[in-house]
């Protein structure tokens, strides 16, 4: 402590971390209660699809996709620039490239039986895996992803849930003209998304501080009653003319507005009693991030995994053939018995369970960093988010290690003949 | 799958992101680095074993070069003492020679000696004779036979000289 207070530079630096801390605890959520939470922003809609930003042509471009292939043009920036100009000597970027693919390659050879190089043919996936999966997951650290987007309006949101709706009607009433479709399918999202909820933003700021009051549901916003939609459903049954039909004009207006109401019927039981008071009148929408990283999709994960799985089937088929591999998982039940044929379906589910696996780790790792990120933003702006930065690089790594490290298992399993194992267990 | 957000566009997007992205980094990074690896850990190999042949190569000389060396000194040292049996043998040689020249000397000096001894022995005896024979002749004065007288005389100066010879 002496030496805090002797020493002028150290002193300001304390005092500017406990300011820091005094300010972040403030103005994030515990701040918010006692009427403070100046730094704190409405919490953005997590949502577990990735959201859709742009669209290229009829093609919905998402958030997660831009990151991919930022980070996959990073990867091969990177790539070329350690291998422009390779030298016997690597230094920088060669280097560093150099003692990935060195490490897989010991560590393949290490799994695949301590043979040098007969962990080569697993190694080229093995290693995009890994560099992929750890550039991916970094970039959705990146500040700015996640966090700076735009407010979907209302109206758009519905356009765009809307549009699956419509389809399946479509196919279910062939016969239905456009106008009919349109009122079934917004029939059919009102009677789903009724109790979704949106941000409440004065013009086009997000109110500060405000946090997860700052929200309302769908149906705050686009008054209509279950007798409302019924209705609905019935004209559009009866063929009626839809175009002046009173009460979906009135639900199409109150969606094109896309402004808090202060009507609120549609909950018979009385039970929310929430004030909305005092965002009447105001445009409530949805924050759509114009990033999102890209192991936050869950269709990147089962992009890879679907590519992992497909590889070890391959690496299997390549090494024993046909029979020897279909003979892992299809047991004649005369020679080996019932039960081995049992084992042998099991293990062949077992393949799809691991492709399951692959991708919710993944994913649920990725994800759960992100909401992680988030929710330190929200409760201790300013410093909170600072050590979960690391864990969530770690973790980064971590996970892009095990789907490579797993991929290389499950193919020295798939390659490894069911005799070998046999005669292993017996030498044991 | 709706609500994880899984579409068969957004996948499959994904999906052929996801093998390009590969096909390029096998084409840019697997490549050029495993064959890198492969060449490095090739030539760090090549060398060890040149390396291990020069040590090798080096070592059969230094004994090459040892056992010349010894070689070497040995043959030094039979010509040394090939010049030493040599040397000496010649100086036997040359001691003998000399030793002959010089018995051949001394006794060419003794002969020469003995010679000269003789003739002045004889010398010294005509001489004593020639005295003797006047100093009788002054002692008796021409009234001894001088032929007789003679004899004797001889017979003493021969007792004489046998005499101081031993």
């Amino acid at each position: 402590m002496g030496k805090l207070f002797s020493s002028p530079k150290l002193l300001a630096i304390a005092i500017a971390a406990v300011a820091a801390l005094l300010i972040s605890v403030a103005g994030g959520a515990l701040g918010a209660s006692f009427g403070l939470g100046f730094l704190g922003g409405p919490i953005p809609f997590i949502s577990v699809p990735a959201e859709r930003v742009a669209y290229l042509g009829s093609y919905p471009l998402l958030n997660s996709t831009i990151m991919f292939w930022f980070a996959g043009i990073i990867l091969i920036l990177f790539a070329w620039r350690a291998t422009r100009k390779m030298s016997d000597v690597p230094t920088g970027a060669q280097n560093l490239l150099e003692s990935i693919y060195e490490f897989f390659d010991g560590t393949a050879d290490g799994v695949a039986g301590g043979v040098p190089k007969s962990g080569r043919r697993f190694l080229p996936l093995v290693t995009a895996i890994f560099l992929v999966v750890l550039i991916s997951n970094w970039v959705g650290v990146l500040p700015g992803v996640g966090s700076i987007g735009r407010v979907e309006s209302i109206e758009e949101w519905v356009h765009h849930h809307e549009e699956p709706l419509a389809a399946e009607v479509e196919e279910e009433h062939p016969d239905y003209n456009e106008d009919q479709v349109e009122a079934l399918a917004l029939v059919r999202l009102l009677e789903e998304a009724g109790n979704e909820t949106f941000v409440v933003f004065d013009g086009v700021f997000v109110p500060l501080g405000q946090g997860e009051q700052a929200r309302v549901p769908l149906n705050r916003v686009v008054s209509f009653t279950a007798a409302d939609l019924a209705a609905i459903e019935a004209a559009v049954e009866a063929g009626e003319d839809l175009a002046n039909f009173e009460v979906l004009k009135d639900i199409l207006l109150d969606i094109k507005a896309g402004v808090v109401k202060n009507k609120y019927i549609f909950d018979e039981g009385g039970k929310n009693e929430k004030p909305y008071d005092n965002f009447i009148g105001q445009k409530a929408g949805l924050l759509v991030p114009f990033l999102r990283g890209a192991s936050t999709d869950i269709n990147t994960t089962l992009a890879i995994a679907i590519v992992a799985m497909f590889a070890v089937q391959f690496w299997g088929l390549r090494a024993l053939g046909l029979r020897g591999y279909g003979g892992k998982f299809l047991i004649n039940p005369i020679k080996k018995g019932p039960i081995m044929t049992f084992v042998g379906l099991l293990e062949g589910f077992g393949e799809l369970t691991r492709m399951i696996s692959f991708t919710f780790r993944l994913f649920g790792n990725m994800f759960a960093g992100e909401i992680l990120l988030i929710s330190m933003a929200f409760l201790l702006p300013l410093i909170g988010i600072i050590p979960f930065i690391g864990l969530e690089l770690f973790v980064g790594v971590i996970q892009a290690f095990i789907f490579a490290m797993l991929t290389l298992v499950f193919g020295v399993m798939a390659v490894a003949s069911h005799g070998d194992h046999d005669s292993h267990a017996e030498d044991h | 799958m709706d609500a994880l957000g899984i579409t068969l566009q957004q996948l499959l997007t994904q999906l052929v992101s996801f093998l390009i992205l590969f096909f390029l980094l096998y084409k840019l990074a697997y490549g050029p680095i495993v064959g890198m690896l492969d060449s490095r850990s090739q030539k760090i190999k090549d060398s060890l074993e040149a390396a291990e042949t020069a040590r090798l190569e080096a070592e059969s000389s230094a004994e090459k070069v040892e056992a010349e060396i010894a070689s070497a000194r040995q043959d030094g040292q039979k010509i040394v003492a090939e010049a030493r049996d040599a040397a000496s043998k010649f100086r036997e040689q040359e001691q003998g020679r000399a030793r002959e020249e010089v018995e051949a000397m001394l006794g060419r000096a003794r002969t020469e000696i003995a010679r000269e001894k003789d003739a002045t022995v004889e010398e010294v005896r005509k001489e004593f004779a020639a005295l003797a024979i006047a100093a009788a002749e002054r002692i008796v004065e021409g009234s001894l036979d001088a032929k007789a007288h003679s004899t004797l005389i001889d017979r003493v100066l021969e007792e004489g000289l046998s005499e101081r010879k031993n």
